[in-house]
């Protein structure tokens, strides 16, 4: 049994949960509900065994280090964590016929992995820090709160819109997607989780920099749009506790917020060049 | 005289005005987001580099409106620092404008449960017992108490008896810790950039500096020596590089005070100046060559230790070592191995800078001479990050304010619990209880109605 093998696993189980989300949204039986949960929930376990075995895996090459260094190693972290924050956002709320919305992403994101190098790779000099797991694990549970906010944002925009159709009200599957309210309040609650996760997460990275380079901030294209990440969610959180921003601008705020995530973890690594170009 | 009045209205209308604009939301907002699309511009074009690499991606009067609107260096430029320093008023501003509703918010509460404030909350309700008032006030309080682990402050008035407790009533603080702690990491960067410093320095294997180049392009003298004791770097089986570290001894009147072995990420503090292991090379210490004339016979061979100059023998010709590359590339990109960087002094013609390569000395031939190179010594030297800043504990301490303040605003609330027992009108014990929270009012609602049950219950 080898890691790899593990994650590929993982991959075909994430798929068959998503495929089971998307029916229990087509047939609604309380069979198929529990199946995608349960589904969903197995590919969390295999996810975690196969990170786990990774881990193992680099000791026994005298490497020893955690599996989070490389896009390959974030990109199945990022999978898992979404998973995770949903689940725990469908047990809270009871939104799952939203996972149909939510759950292609761990599905999505670890065929994406699988195009990747994934050898275990020794840590460069710069990577030699115990801050190393503090820091990707925050910015990237961040980046899953997001993802799900992301996704039941999107969701609500459809909602909301059948809702002020009177006519069609309660028709089609729209009907049974859990209601408009609760899915702004979900997209609240996710940003709500991710934001001080990514402070944190930009903190931890300062404060890694300022030990291995002597500045803690350097406009790095990763370090100025991590930032640009921040403001946003920042002009977010005031705009919905202050000015009581709801629904539908909250919805695209977030859309937005979530679209600058994915270019920072990215769209930076793909396209700009800077200190992070190990990726991830 | 009523003029002189309307120009006084006015002007306090305009500071109204301008004061209002300062502590507004909406520019806060804006800031927020104009920031943002303007930090989007300086990761497009990259910042600070060398003004040659601008020419080679844009037309020459583009870099020049580039260099004018001060898009080569946004970060720093005056209308960046000014979109920051708006923010910092505005912080300030809102910070000012809400100081008193947020005192007011933690001072003001009635410890009664009066016909307003009931009619105030969200969620109460009104119980009625056939038990003694001493029985239910220590079966309801003590329900309360499993809630609020505060003592309640205990009133009686008109007959009836309130009880007020409350939690977390300084969460209310949370604006100002996350608020000024922004402030507080500005002030940090700018003790930093005013009082510190960010230089670097190469020191060969064996020497000793006192001094170091800023950033800035001037010469910092420490009043200190540092040794660079030994540099070593290792490489993992697939070539990747696994440890540089340097043997480093810090010397101060002839006497080692300090010496530690650095490494990325284990940087060595002095008297608040911190070495960082940045990068390594090799230079050479000596190298030999042999001199042919442009019918190549030999005319000797020269040792020339590095940065010092040393004749060709029966020549008016001197050369200096002064560079090396491991992997030096032609012009038409083929790889001439190691090379040296040697400049050429006569007396006739000023001096000319060449690279003489050691695995093709076919192609060393620089006017009337040519060169191969019989031997040669290399040294190490380590590459230092040298900086000080005595604003960085004050960014940290803006962090961690930050953080906290965050986490508090976000998960934590004023909550406030009331209860009243007295008696209704048939003289039967009525308690009537309700809570209220400034934020999370959904959370505490069924928190208060969990209570709410269980004073039911009592009965």
């Amino acid at each position: 049994m080898t890691n790899s093998l593990l994650f590929g696993i993982s991959t075909f189980v994430y798929f068959f949960a998503m495929m089971l989300y998307v029916s229990y949204l087509a047939f609604r039986s309380e069979g198929l509900g529990k199946a995608a949960t349960l589904t969903l929930i197995g590919g969390v376990v295999v996810g975690t065994a196969a990170m786990l075995l990774r881990w193992y895996e680099s000791y026994q090459m005298g490497i020893g280090r955690a599996p989070l260094t490389n896009l390959y190693e974030s990109l199945v972290f990022f999978a898992w964590t979404i998973a995770i924050v949903y689940l725990l956002m469908e047990r809270k709320f009871r939104i799952k016929t939203a996972g149909a919305f939510v759950a292609p992403f761990p599905f999505i994101i670890m065929a994406y992995a699988s195009l990747n190098p994934n050898e275990i790779q020794p840590l460069i000099p710069a990577l030699q820090s115990n801050w190393l797991i503090s820091h990707v694990v925050t910015c990237f549970v961040g980046y899953a709160a997001f993802a799900v906010s992301f996704g039941v944002s999107f969701l609500y925009l459809f909602k909301v819109k059948a809702e002020n159709n009177p006519g069609k009200k309660g028709e089609g599957f729209l009907g049974y997607l859990p209601a408009a309210e609760v899915l702004d309040e979900v997209g609240y609650k996710t940003i709500a989780i991710g934001f001080p996760l990514l402070t944190i997460g930009i903190i931890t990275g300062a404060f890694w920099a300022n030990v291995a380079w002597g500045t803690y901030w350097s406009w790095d294209p990763k370090e100025t749009w991590s930032l640009i990440v921040w403001l946003i969610y920042a002009a977010y959180l005031h705009a919905r506790i202050t000015r009581g921003w709801r629904g539908k601008k909250a919805a695209i705020l977030s859309i937005v917020g979530f679209g600058a995530t994915i270019f920072c973890y990215l769209g930076v690594n793909l396209l700009l060049s800077g200190l992070h170009s190990y990726g991830g | 005289m009523p003029e002189e009045k309307k120009t006084k209205e006015t002007q306090i209308d305009i500071i109204d005005k301008v004061w209002g604009f300062f502590a507004s939301l909406k520019l806060v907002i804006i800031l927020l987001l104009v920031l943002s699309v303007l930090s989007i511009a300086g990761t497009i074009i990259e910042q600070n580099k060398p003004l040659h690499e601008y020419y080679r991606l844009f037309k020459p009067e583009t870099v020049a409106l580039f260099g004018k609107l001060g898009l080569l260096d946004m970060y720093h430029s005056w209308w960046f620092l000014a979109c920051l320093a708006l923010l910092t008023l505005n912080i300030i501003a809102c910070t000012m404008e809400r100081y008193p509703f947020i005192m007011k918010g933690m001072r003001n509460r009635s410890v009664v449960l009066d016909e307003k404030t009931e009619a105030g909350l969200t969620n109460a309700a009104r119980i009625r017992y056939s038990l003694p008032a001493e029985v239910v006030e220590s079966r309801v309080t003590a329900l309360a108490a499993k809630s609020f682990s505060a003592r309640p402050v205990v009133t009686q008035k008109e007959e009836a008896k309130h009880f007020f407790y409350e939690k977390g009533r300084y969460t209310r603080l949370a604006f100002f810790l996350t608020h000024l702690s922004v402030l507080v990491i500005f002030i940090g960067a700018i003790v930093g950039s005013l009082f510190g410093f960010k230089g670097y320095v190469n020191i060969n294997e064996g020497e000793t500096i006192s001094s170091v180049q800023t950033r800035k392009g001037e010469t910092k003298d420490l009043n200190f020596g540092v040794k660079c004791i030994s540099f070593a770097v290792d490489f993992y089986p697939n070539g990747a590089p696994k440890d540089y570290r340097s043997d480093l001894s810090v010397i101060r009147d002839g006497k080692e005070v300090a010496r530690k072995i650095i490494r990325v990420n284990d940087p060595l503090d002095y008297e608040g100046i911190t070495f960082y292991q940045s990068s390594y090379g090799r230079l050479p210490d000596e190298v030999t060559f042999e001199i042919r004339g442009r019918d190549g016979v030999s005319l000797g061979t020269v040792t020339a230790p590095y940065g010092t100059q040393a004749a060709i023998p029966g020549q008016d010709v001197k050369i200096e070592v002064l560079d090396y590359q491991e992997h030096f590339h032609l012009r038409d990109g083929s790889e001439a191995g190691p090379a040296y960087g040697v400049n050429i002094y006569s007396q006739d013609a000023p001096p000319r800078g060449i690279w003489v390569s050691e695995p093709r000395p076919e192609i060393n031939r620089f006017g009337a001479y040519s060169f191969v190179v019989k031997n040669a010594r290399l040294k190490n030297y380590t590459g230092l990050q040298v900086n000080r800043d005595p604003g960085v504990w004050l960014v940290w301490t803006g962090c961690i304010m930050l953080v906290a303040g965050i986490m508090t605003a976000l998960f934590m609330s004023h909550r406030k619990f009331w209860i009243r027992i007295g008696t209704d009108r048939k003289g039967r014990v009525e308690v009537t209880a309700g809570g209220t929270a400034n934020k999370n009012k959904h959370a505490f609602a069924s928190e208060v109605e969990r209570l709410l049950e269980g004073f039911r219950g009592v009965a």
